[in-house]
C-alpha cells in the first residue's frame, strides 16, 4: 500500500482518538482550496468558472493554518485552482507540516520543476500529481498537449530531489482499462510512491458533460482496471474503497469526511456540491443538513457520486467498526489483492 | 412573506457563477457574487471580492444578472476547441500572468549564500530560488564585476536588486552598515538613478536598521587601499562595488525597477589584504595563501573575516526587510 506506516498510525491514533471521544462525526482530511484560478481548463472540471476578482482571491497563509487547527484533520489536501500559482504555497506547505499534518499538495506540475526549490522534503509533504492516465489520455483530459511528458519530467526531478510523490488519476467514460493498466506501470516503474484514482464527480458546471461515469459503468471500468491487480501497484487509497469502486462492496457517502475550506469559506456540504457556505469549522458541523446527502438521500447529485473524498472516509471508518472489513483492509495490504 | 418569485430569484443568483446586481427595497443597488443563501438571507461578495454583505430577503426588491456568466463562457471556449488541444508551448501560467521573480544579484559565493539565507533557501549552481519575505526571488552569483544581461533575459525578473559587499567611500561608515542607492555611477562619470518607487519602499523597511542612502560608485577592480577608495568618491559617492552599474544598465534596458542594497564591508581607512585586489569566484584559497604569511596577515585575516560575517548578517536583515517592497514592484495585474 501506497502509505507510509507512520501516516497510516497517525492517521488510525486520531481515528481511535475520535472514537474513544464517542465523536460521530469528525473529519479525516481537510481540502484546503487556496485559490480557484488555474493554468489548465480541463474538460470536467467545474471548479474555475468564477469571475476573474475571485478566481484572482488567494486564501492567506494564517487563513490557511487556522482552517488546518480548527478543522484539526490529521491530512491536508492542498487543491483548487492549481495550488503552485498561490504566491506562498511554500509556506503553507511549511506551515502545514509544522503542524504535524501530512500534506497532499495536489498539482498538474506544470510549475513544478520551477518551484521545487521553494520546498524542502518532508516525510509529511507529498507532491499529488495530476495523471489522467496515458500521455494521450491525459493531454486530451487537460485539453493541453505535451503536459503529460512536463508532469513525468517534474516527477523525476521531484523524486530526485527526495520528496515523496503520488498521482491522482480521475477516470471518465471512455476510458480503456488495459491502457489503465500500462498506465499503472508507468507511474510505479518512474517510482511514485502510490497513486490515487477516482470516477470523476458529473459538476454541473463542467464544460463536458457527456464524459461523466455513471455508477454501474464506474464498476464495470473499475473492475476490468483491478482484476487480477499486480502487486507492484501501489495505492494510497483504502483498498476497501477500491472493492467498493469495483462494486464488491456498498458504502455511503461520508460528507463530512474530507470538509472544504475555500475562499468562500467553509463549503457545505463537499468537496463537490456547493449548498452554501459557513464561516467556522464549527458551524460546518453544525448546520449542514447532513441528511439531505449521500445517495440514500435521494438527492439526484449524490445518486452517481463515486469520488473518494466522500467514500474514502466511510472505507476507513468501516474498517474501524468491523473486524472483517479491518481482515479485509489486512488481507489486501498484504497479499495487494483486491 | 418571501414571494415566490424571490425564492427563485435567489436560487437561481445562487447557481449562478456570475456578478448580480441586487436592488433592496429602498432603492440601493449592491453589485456582486452571490455566495451564500439561507431561508432569510442572501450572502454577497463585492466586485473586488473583500467584501462580504448578508442582506435579509426581506429587504430585497429583485436581482438583475448582469455579470457575464463564466460558465456560458467556459462552455463556448470548449465547444469551439471540442477535439482541439492547446498547444504544447502555451504558458506554463495558463491565461494568467507569471508570477515574476525580484532578480537579486551577488557577486561571489559568500554574498550569495547570505542572499539565500535571507529567503530560507539553498544554493545550488550559483544560484538560489525562492520567496524573499513575500514574493518569489532568485538569487545568483555573477562573480566580481560580472553582468546581469543574461540573468535577465533568462528570469524575466519583475525588479533587480544589486546586492553585496562594499566598500565606504564616505567617514563614519562600519561593516554592517547597510547602504541603499540612489544612484550608481560609472567610473566615467555617467550615472543612473535609482527607480524611485522601490526606493522609497525599501527606505521605509529599512527604517530603524543603520542604513544611509546615498550614490553608489561602481568601480572597475578592486578599491583596496584608501587611496583607492578617495579617488573614486568624488563629490557624491559614498560606497564602492563592482556590480551595480551592470545591475541598473540591465534593468534600464529591460524597463524594469532596480535598487541596489549594499553593506559595507572595509571602512574608507582599512585596507584590504592584497590578494582581494584580484577578482576572484572564491576567496578561500587566496586567503589560506595569504595567511602563510604569517601572524599579522593572520590577524588581518581575522579582523576581515569578522567584519565579513557582521556585514553578512546585516545584510541578510536588510534584505528580509525589504523583501515585500521588492514583491510589490513591478507587479501588474493578471490577464482575465
Amino acid at each position: 500500500m501506497g502509505i507510509p506506516v507512520s501516516q497510516m498510525a497517525a492517521v488510525a491514533k486520531y481515528v481511535v482518538k475520535q472514537r474513544l471521544a464517542k465523536r460521530e462525526r469528525y473529519p479525516l482530511v481537510l481540502m484546503l482550496e487556496p485559490l480557484f484560478r488555474c493554468n489548465l481548463s480541463c474538460t470536467g472540471c467545474g471548479k474555475i468558472q468564477y469571475p476573474a476578482s475571485i478566481l484572482k482571491k488567494n486564501l492567506s497563509l494564517e487563513d490557511c493554518l487556522k482552517a488546518a487547527e480548527e478543522c484539526g484533520a490529521p491530512v491536508v489536501s492542498i487543491a483548487g485552482g492549481e495550488p503552485l500559482m498561490h504566491p506562498q504555497i511554500a509556506e503553507i506547505a511549511k506551515g502545514l507540516v509544522a503542524q504535524g499534518r501530512f500534506v497532499y499538495l495536489c498539482t498538474n506540475a506544470l510549475l513544478l520543476e520551477k518551484k521545487l526549490d521553494e520546498f524542502t522534503p518532508d516525510t509529511h509533504l507529498s507532491f499529488s500529481v495530476h495523471m489522467d492516465g496515458p500521455r494521450a489520455e491525459h493531454n486530451l483530459s487537460v485539453c493541453r498537449e505535451g503536459v503529460y511528458d512536463v508532469a513525468v519530467s517534474a516527477i523525476r526531478k521531484a523524486l530526485d530531489r527526495g520528496f515523496r510523490v503520488t498521482t491522482n488519476t480521475t477516470l471518465f467514460e471512455g476510458a480503456n482499462p488495459a491502457r489503465m493498466r500500462q498506465f499503472f506501470d508507468d507511474m510505479m516503474s518512474l517510482g511514485v510512491e502510490g497513486m490515487m484514482v477516482s470516477p470523476g464527480y458529473s459538476y454541473e458546471k463542467a464544460p463536458d458533460q457527456e464524459h461523466f461515469l455513471r455508477r454501474e459503468r464506474s464498476h464495470k471500468l473499475f473492475s476490468q482496471m483491478f482484476e487480477n491487480p499486480k502487486k507492484s501497484w501501489q495505492f494510497n487509497q483504502s483498498p476497501l474503497f477500491l472493492q467498493f469502486l469495483m462494486g464488491k462492496r456498498d458504502f455511503e457517502c461520508t460528507p463530512w469526511g474530507n470538509p472544504t475550506y475555500n475562499v468562500f469559506g467553509w463549503q457545505k456540504p463537499c468537496y463537490l456540491l456547493q449548498d452554501g457556505y459557513a464561516q467556522t469549522f464549527q458551524e460546518l458541523m453544525e448546520t449542514t443538513e447532513w441528511s439531505k446527502y449521500g445517495r440514500k438521500s435521494q438527492n439526484p447529485k449524490c445518486q452517481d457520486c463515486m469520488v473518494h473524498c466522500g467514500f474514502e472516509p466511510t472505507a476507513v471508518k468501516a474498517a474501524f467498526e468491523s473486524p472483517a472489513a479491518m481482515g479485509a483492509t489486512a488481507l489486501a495490504m498484504v497479499t495487494g489483492k483486491l | 412573506m418571501i414571494d415566490a418569485r424571490l425564492h427563485d430569484l435567489v436560487a437561481r443568483a445562487f447557481d449562478y457563477r456570475g456578478y448580480v446586481t441586487l436592488r433592496k427595497k429602498d432603492g440601493t443597488e449592491l453589485y456582486g457574487y452571490v455566495f451564500d443563501r439561507g431561508d432569510a438571507y442572501v450572502q454577497i461578495l463585492d466586485e473586488t471580492a473583500t467584501k462580504r454583505t448578508r442582506i435579509p430577503l426581506a429587504e430585497i426588491a429583485d436581482i438583475a444578472f448582469t455579470g457575464d456568466d463564466p460558465v456560458a463562457k467556459s462552455n463556448r471556449v470548449w465547444e469551439l476547441r471540442k477535439g482541439k488541444l492547446e498547444p504544447g508551448n502555451t504558458s506554463a501560467w495558463g491565461e494568467w500572468d507569471e508570477e515574476r521573480p525580484a532578480l537579486l544579484v551577488t557577486a561571489v559565493d559568500q554574498e550569495l549564500r547570505c542572499v539565500a539565507r535571507a529567503m530560507a533557501s539553498e544554493v545550488r549552481s550559483r544560484m538560489a530560488r525562492g520567496r524573499l519575505n513575500g514574493g518569489s526571488a532568485v538569487a545568483i552569483a555573477v562573480g566580481p564585476g560580472g553582468g546581469a544581461r543574461q540573468a535577465v533575459l533568462a528570469e524575466k525578473p519583475r525588479a533587480l536588486l544589486s546586492c553585496g559587499f562594499a566598500g565606504a567611500l564616505t567617514q563614519g561608515l562600519q561593516p554592517g552598515d547597510l547602504v541603499l542607492s540612489s544612484s550608481v555611477r560609472d567610473e566615467s562619470g555617467e550615472a543612473i538613478v535609482a527607480t524611485d518607487s522601490l526606493r522609497k519602499a525599501a527606505r521605509t523597511a529599512l527604517s530603524g536598521l543603520r542604513f544611509v542612502e546615498g550614490e553608489v560608485v561602481c568601480a572597475t577592480s578592486v578599491a583596496a587601499t584608501p587611496a583607492d577608495k578617495r579617488g573614486l568618491a568624488g563629490a557624491s559617492g559614498i560606497a564602492v562595488d563592482m556590480e551595480s552599474w551592470a545591475v541598473a544598465k540591465a534593468a534600464a534596458e529591460a524597463g524594469i525597477p532596480w535598487i541596489a542594497l549594499r553593506v559595507i564591508l572595509d571602512p574608507l581607512d582599512s585596507e584590504l589584504p592584497a590578494f582581494t585586489r584580484e577578482p576572484q569566484k572564491s576567496y578561500v584559497g587566496p586567503a589560506l595563501r595569504y595567511a602563510l604569511k604569517g601572524p599579522r596577515a593572520v590577524a588581518d585575516l581575522a579582523k576581515l573575516a569578522a567584519a565579513a560575517r557582521t556585514a553578512a548578517d546585516a545584510l541578510e536583515q536588510g534584505l528580509r526587510r525589504i523583501g515585500p517592497a521588492l514583491a510589490a514592484a513591478g507587479r501588474s495585474e493578471e490577464r482575465v
